[in-house]
């Protein structure tokens, strides 16, 4: 038999599986150090790749001036100062991504707070309707 | 006031409706506009201009998710680069590409606002995206407003500038692109823009958020006000040229506008027919939630008349449910209305 009181609740559950909840549930499946550390290895990857074409467009604006003076430029310091200025990148970069991302793995768990208890809900149906 | 509502219930029976309709329509409206307007203001590649070809591009947009909206834009701009000098491609492009990888970091389903807003900046109504944005979205589409910023303004000074890198020879590659690099980092205008725009986002999101009466009014104008106030100081401390009569008009403008978008959106949560499908041990399930509407169809004006005629049921200033909820005046509380056939009231 059809028990309609489960059937009013697993369709609202669906509905919201396949609207607003699926989002949340995306995220909500990860624990939060992973999902975290996941967006951080992302961040690090686009930073990375923004800051060669940076680099690439640095090169040729000022291409003349290099191919002139690569014999008298100190190599080391350039190095450096490119380097400390990625590292300033990704750290601002990961910073942001980081807060962001907190953000919105703590508001998809509470959005998903319903949800599970509905789910709770909806299993002790099952266990007593046996 | 009262006809404001129902047409605003109209428009939304209306589109839960028609959804499957109106959203591709808009969709390719939206992208006509837009390549129109990259034409308009670039067209240096003849191929691109053909109306045909506008067309088509637009009519694909109208099934393709909303992203490719921002593809399109970005390739037909970049073919016209290309035919006004390879060199201003490259450079368009690869800024292209860093900012295609700080939107997709933060907020991949905004296309629409980073399309809405180089055409709002084209109708001289540029301030109303911030403002809106941070009505409706969160601050992490900061990040879909600097990326249309920044595209509406390498357009603009393209195309500034498209006479003088078309008379600089074709042979002085380096030149060229130093010429549009040049323009881009120098252009203090967009840079005050941008952190205009996303302070605005940020004031409006919070303020918004704030449990206050009519938050979302309060929050608009200030923006607005924030939005003014950081571009003024901003042509103070950078030395740029920003007219203040264009700055005060546009503010008052998007304010307007904004209370606009307030009107429709706010309570936008219109329910629709739903089909979900779900299986358990025993049975799968094929559901169809079709939503109950709640329609408030005009009001039919009752004229009480305090006369004696009112058959005894109490006095006959009697107050009525519907006096107090004048949305339910179709509805019978008491049973005073009843008829015997209901063939009329099925509301399906």
């Amino acid at each position: 038999m059809v028990n309609e009181e489960r059937v009013i609740l697993m369709t609202r559950m669906a509905s919201y599986e396949a609207g607003e909840g699926k989002k949340n549930i995306k995220i909500g499946d990860y624990f939060r150090a992973d999902y975290l550390s996941k967006q951080l290895l992302k961040s690090l990857i686009f930073s990375t790749i923004s800051f060669v074409i940076g680099l690439v467009l640095y090169v040729l604006y000022n291409f003349d001036f290099l191919l002139e003076n690569v014999y008298k430029i100190d190599l080391l310091a350039l190095g450096k100062k490119m380097l400390t200025g990625y590292i300033v990148l990704v750290v601002v970069y990961g910073l942001i991504t980081y807060i962001v991302y907190a953000f919105r793995y703590r508001n998809a768990r509470k959005n998903l707070k319903t949800y599970y208890g509905n789910l709770k809900k909806l299993s002790s149906m099952y266990s007593e309707g046996r | 006031m009262t006809t404001l509502l129902e047409l605003k219930e109209y428009i939304k029976r209306f589109y839960s409706k028609y959804e499957v309709y109106v959203t591709p329509a808009l969709k390719t409206i939206m992208a006509l506009v837009m390549l129109m307007m990259i034409n308009g203001s670039l067209g240096f590649m003849s191929r691109l201009n053909n109306f045909a070809l506008v067309l088509i591009v637009a009519l694909m947009c109208s099934f393709l998710p909303t992203g490719f909206m921002i593809v399109f834009g970005a390739l037909y701009i970049l073919g016209h680069m290309y035919a006004l000098a390879m060199e201003a491609a490259i450079v368009v492009g690869c800024v292209f590409l860093i900012l295609l990888l700080l939107y997709f970091s933060f907020s991949p389903k905004d296309a629409l606002v980073v399309v809405l807003l180089p055409i709002c900046f084209v109708l001289k109504i540029p301030y109303i995206i911030p403002i809106a944005v941070g009505l409706l979205l969160t601050p992490a589409s900061i990040a879909s407003v600097a990326c249309g910023t920044v595209v509406y303004f390498i357009v603009h000074v393209v195309k500034e500038s498209s006479t003088s890198i078309g008379s600089m020879e074709a042979a002085e590659i380096m030149a060229r692109i130093r010429l549009v690099i040049d323009n881009l980092l120098n252009n203090k205008e967009m840079v005050v823009t941008i952190v205009a725009f996303s302070v605005t986002v940020i004031v409006v999101y919070i303020i918004r958020r704030l449990a206050i009466v009519k938050a979302w009014t309060i929050a608009a104008i200030a923006g607005g006000i924030v939005n003014a106030v950081v571009l003024l100081v901003g042509d103070l401390a950078a030395d740029i040229d920003i007219s203040i009569i264009g700055v005060i008009l546009g503010t008052i403008v998007s304010v307007l506008l904004a209370k606009v978008v307030e009107f429709f959106a706010f309570n936008l949560d219109y329910s629709r027919t739903e089909k979900v499908q779900f299986e358990d041990d025993e049975y799968y399930y094929y559901v169809k939630a079709v939503p109950k509407i709640t329609v408030s169809t005009p009001a039919r004006t009752v004229k009480r008349i305090n006369t004696r005629h009112s058959s005894g049921r109490g006095g006959s200033s009697r107050q009525r449910v519907q006096d107090y909820y004048p949305e339910e005046e179709n509805y019978d509380y008491f049973g005073e209305n009843e008829v015997e056939d209901y063939t009329d009231s099925d509301p399906r």
